[in-house]
């Protein structure tokens, strides 16, 4: 089923009148039975746009689609949704059948019927077997799934999971990512999947929402908003290692980095930030940077190169280039630059040019 | 923790408190067991006519006024403690319901707690008065006849009614704080969660609310029935030394002030073996009932593996 | 007035019923609140009240300010020295406050923090100990403050002494204190090892600040305790002036002969009361959230 946002607006009010504007005209719309990954940095109003979708939150302003439906002053219980909580929520003093059952035992299903529905959602969870354990004697990722199934065995149609991995060890992370994605595909529910780690959300979506202080900053498919940021802020918060930047100028349809060309643009001259992505290097005899090597690190079949800024001695960026060029720490090389790894930004603004 | 046995400093930083505790804590309770097998020990002389294992006892269940101590005693515990329990709960479940004005409610229920239990026993005595109370008054307006509660040759069930009033009020304070905390310390996400999964109030109350703080029920409802046993002050407060309305003295005695009636007649041969014996039985009776809560709550409390 | 931090869908039926449950929810409050505070209105207004004022039937409920009868606290200061009790009783709180919490503070420290031979052991004792009635005690303590010479020909030392000495440590306020020791990371005291500090410079410069809200409490429950204390003091005291409010408020209207002056014995209730209200009043947030805290075993 398909979700929309329509200028969803949410403020706190605090008792001392200071208000905080967590989510601001936010204007969404997710296609049916996709995974999105709802991503940006801690704070940014992840969790109340969630919220606000599962009801739990009332907007200040907006409204929320699903499908046709409005339903932006449907209580929680009626909208249907399964909401997987960060630190999982599961009823410490029930069992994990218990817990699985439980929203069964609202919506009156019969108790044979539930108990068959809730094992087969373990199953598919894969804790079919633990059926009878109290949550305190599962581990992070047990809890996890139990989590995932009470969400999924009254069949929503929407899953909602904010952070659900934040608590896992790193290898379990990626385990359970998988995971996700995986009972995803199999019942095709329309999920929304929030997190603040970029590389979590770029490998488990079809396409992210980036958001910043409330503010959508892009949307699209993972690959797309990497290649193509709307933002520097959107080029930031995408790429390990990140993004380089660069103050750099526009002058007579002229890219400028201190006194190198780095390209052409149709620009008016202003003060503007050059951002590369460290594999967006190439090792070249006539580029147009030149630069000493403080350090070099060489893992398999790339180097990593961490270079002085050519226009400020104290700022250092990175180049990942082929290992087949053989270079040493207190080199000066020239570099050249793939046009497709460089974008240029408004100084002023951070908008992409 | 650490390594190395620091004994001779961590029995220097024990010695005041141990010293206190061997000479009025340790010593009595030796004390009590071995007063309560001496035949007519005559402390002023310091002498006794031998040992006996059942005699104090005896006289402790031939005591006139036991029956009817421990009738008063068993009334009071099992009448006033669910009671109060089950009041407190609700009080501090609509308390924390409330958001505006759960401070002001919070410091007018919390009063009980800090007031002087004689002071506010005379005052519970004044306002169950026959002809100058509220009480009546109060029932006045809805046509009911005045009730000597109190008063010159009082029953017995109107004088009880009267301090099981008072004990009530006077227990509630502690419970619903304590109470009320433990709503405050259950994670709200459990009621996010069961919202979004279409779960009706009473159920959120009965399978969420009710377990996760069963626990803190437990331990409030155990400490109540041990500390109701020991009623008495409640009793001095409301009715005097008397420990019954006027004409009807004693007749609210409890297992507590025997023991002290006892005391008070420490000079009789037997008298602090009787004494003994009595607040042994005491123990005793609190023991078997705090035996039986325990087995009974077992099954349905819930403990969480961690722990708050 | 919103009755959760959860919202509701706000169309109007749900609104409607969120209001009626808040009302009902507010009115029981209202109801039992009456019933909380009945007896303290009923004591400051009798305490007001003239003798022919109290003798009216049915009572008059309100009394207009202006019409107050204060002479009723003076009257009541004549019948016993109830300014005298006070004191006595101030003193003896102090005093055994004190005593309590140094005592306390160091055997918590001992348990929380120190290896000793039998540690768990003398613990587990001195946990089941908490188990048995006070009155058992009581006989014996008695002889002791007998044996002592405390009691016989009576001076106000001694008199302070036997009301003091055996509350001068608490299992229970040991238990809770050690508690709170307790968590208190492992880490800080290795560290404070490392830099050489003493044991008992840590205890004194980290552990007792960073537990001091648990040591509030107990010096509160510990104060309040002795302001209630009936029992032990009417044993021990021989001489009326030595007495404890307690003892002399029971003492002072308990004639059974004569008729009892309503009006001075709630005038009587009421000094004995106020002192802890204000108390209250003014540690308000300490006292409840250390009693909330000490009713939940850790
Ligand atoms: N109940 C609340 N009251 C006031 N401010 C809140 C509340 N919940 C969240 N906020 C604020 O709204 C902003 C967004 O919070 P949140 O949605 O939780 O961020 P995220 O989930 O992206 O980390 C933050 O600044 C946060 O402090
Ligand atoms: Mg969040």
């Amino acid at each position: 089923m398909e979700i929309r946002l329509e200028n969803l607006t949410k403020v706190f009010t605090n008792k001392k009148t200071t208000n905080t504007l967590a989510v601001d005209q936010l204007d969404v719309t997710i296609p049916s039975g996709k995974l999105i990954g709802l991503l940006g940095p801690s704070g940014c109003g992840k969790s109340t746009t969630l919220y606000m979708i599962s009801g739990l939150l009332k907007p200040t302003e907006g409204s929320i689609y699903f499908g046709d439906d409005d339903v932006t002053t449907v209580p929680p219980e009626e909208r249907g949704i399964g909401l997987v909580f960060q630190n999982y929520a599961l009823y410490p003093h029930m069992t994990v059948l218990q817990n699985i059952m439980f929203p069964l035992e609202n919506l009156k299903v019969p108790k044979e019927e539930a108990m068959e529905r809730a094992q087969k959602i373990a199953d598919l969870v894969g804790i079919g077997e633990l059926m009878s354990r109290k949550p305190a004697q599962l581990s992070g990722g047990q809890q996890q799934r139990v989590a995932i199934a009470r969400a999924l065995v009254k069949e929503p149609r929407v899953l909602l999971l904010d952070e659900p991995l934040s608590n896992l060890d790193a290898r379990l992370r990626l385990q359970t990512r998988e995971e996700i994605r995986r009972i995803q595909r199999e019942t095709g529910i329309t999920t929304i999947f929030v997190t603040h780690d970029q590389e979590e959300a770029m490998s488990i979506s079809d396409e992210i929402i980036l958001m910043d202080f409330g503010v959508k900053q892009q949307m699209g498919a993972p690959q797309n908003v990497y290649d193509e940021p709307a933002n520097l802020f959107a080029a930031k918060f995408l790429g390990t290692p990140p993004i380089n930047l660069f103050d750099g100028k526009i002058s007579a349809k002229k890219i400028k980095l201190g006194q190198s060309v780095l390209g052409e643009t149709k620009e008016s001259p202003k003060d503007i930030v050059i951002g590369i992505r460290p594999e967006g290097f190439i090792v070249q005899k006539e580029g147009p940077i030149q630069a000493d090597v403080e350090f070099v690190e060489t893992i398999g079949r790339d180097t990593t190169l961490i270079m002085i800024d050519p226009t400020d001695e104290t700022k250092r960026f990175r180049a990942i280039v082929d290992s087949d060029h053989k270079i040493e720490a207190g080199q000066s090389i020239a570099l050249n630059i793939k046009p497709h790894k460089m974008y240029i930004f408004n100084q002023q603004t951070g908008e992409r040019l | 923790m650490l390594e190395d046995k620091s004994n001779v400093k961590a029995w220097f930083y024990l010695a005041p408190a141990l010293f206190l505790l061997t000479i009025f804590i340790f010593y009595p309770i030796f004390n009590a067991l071995f007063l309560v097998f001496l035949r007519d020990y005559n402390y002023l002389q310091g002498t006794w006519e031998g040992f006996t294992l059942f005699e104090n006892f005896l006289y402790v269940f031939r005591n006139q006024n036991f029956t009817q101590a421990l009738t008063n005693t068993m009334i009071i515990t099992f009448v006033s403690v669910p009671i109060s329990v089950i009041i407190a709960l609700l009080i501090s479940v609509w308390l924390n319901s409330v958001l505006k004005l759960r401070g002001f409610f919070q410091t007018i229920f919390f009063l009980p707690y800090v007031t002087n239990a004689i002071a506010i026993g005379m005052a519970f005595a004044f306002l169950f008065n026959q002809n100058y109370g509220l009480i009546n008054t109060m029932l006045g307006w809805v046509g009911l006849n005045p009730v000597n509660w109190v008063g010159l040759g009082a029953t017995w069930g109107n004088a009880m009614f009267s301090l099981l009033v008072y004990v009530v009020w006077a227990s509630l304070a502690f419970k619903i704080m304590v109470f009320l905390s433990g709503l405050q310390n259950i994670d709200k996400q459990y009621y996010d969660a069961a919202r979004v999964d279409s779960t009706k109030r009473y159920r959120i109350f009965r399978r969420i609310t009710i377990p996760l703080l069963s626990p803190m029920i437990f331990y409030i409802t155990i400490t109540s029935f041990i500390g109701a046993f020991k009623a008495y002050t409640q009793v001095i407060g409301m009715f005097g030394v008397r420990l019954g309305p006027p004409g009807n003295d004693k007749s609210l005695i409890t297992i507590v002030a025997l023991v002290y009636d006892a005391l008070d007649r420490s000079g009789v041969p037997g008298a602090l073996s009787e004494a003994a014996a009595t607040a042994i039985v005491l123990f005793l009776i609190t023991l078997v009932f705090t035996l039986i809560n325990m087995q009974v709550s077992k099954n349905r409390v819930h403990y969480s593996g961690g722990g708050k | 007035m919103v009755l959760d931090t959860v919202m509701y869908g706000d169309e109007k039926q749900n609104r409607r019923k969120a209001r009626i449950r808040f009302s009902l929810v507010l009115t029981m409050l209202i109801l039992f609140g009456i019933f909380v505070v009945i007896p303290f209105y009923w004591m400051i207004l009798t305490a007001f009240k003239t003798e022919a004022q109290v003798l009216t039937s049915p009572p008059i409920l309100w009394l207009n300010p202006v019409n107050w009868q204060f002479s009723n606290f003076a009257t009541a200061m004549d019948t016993a020295p109830f300014l005298r009790y006070m004191a006595n009783t101030v003193l003896v709180s102090s005093i055994s406050t004190v005593g309590t919490v140094i005592t306390t503070v160091f055997a918590a420290f001992a348990f929380a923090r120190l290896n000793f031979n039998g540690r768990d052991f003398l613990f587990m004792i001195l946990i089941s100990t908490m188990m048995i009635p006070g009155e058992i005690f009581v006989i014996t303590n008695f002889l002791t403050v007998v044996e002592l010479g405390w009691i016989q020909n009576q001076t106000y030392m001694n008199a302070i002494l036997a009301m003091t000495l055996p509350f001068m440590t608490s299992i229970f306020y040991i238990f809770f204190l050690r508690q709170s020791f307790r968590q208190i990371p492992d880490e800080l005291y290795y560290a404070a090892k490392v830099d050489g500090t003493t044991d008992l410079k840590y205890l004194f410069k980290i552990m007792v600040p960073i537990a001091l809200p648990t040591i509030i409490t107990i010096t509160i429950l510990n104060a309040m305790g002795t302001w209630n204390a009936y029992i032990w003091p009417r044993l021990v005291t021989q001489q009326q002036e030595f007495r404890l409010v307690s003892n002399g408020l029971r003492d002072a209207f308990s004639n059974i002969a004569g008729r009892i002056l309503y009006n001075e014995q709630m005038a009587a209730a009421l000094l004995v009361t106020f002192p802890l209200l204000v108390v209250f009043l003014l540690l308000k947030k300490y006292i409840i959230r250390g009693v909330s805290r000490s009713g939940i075993k850790g």
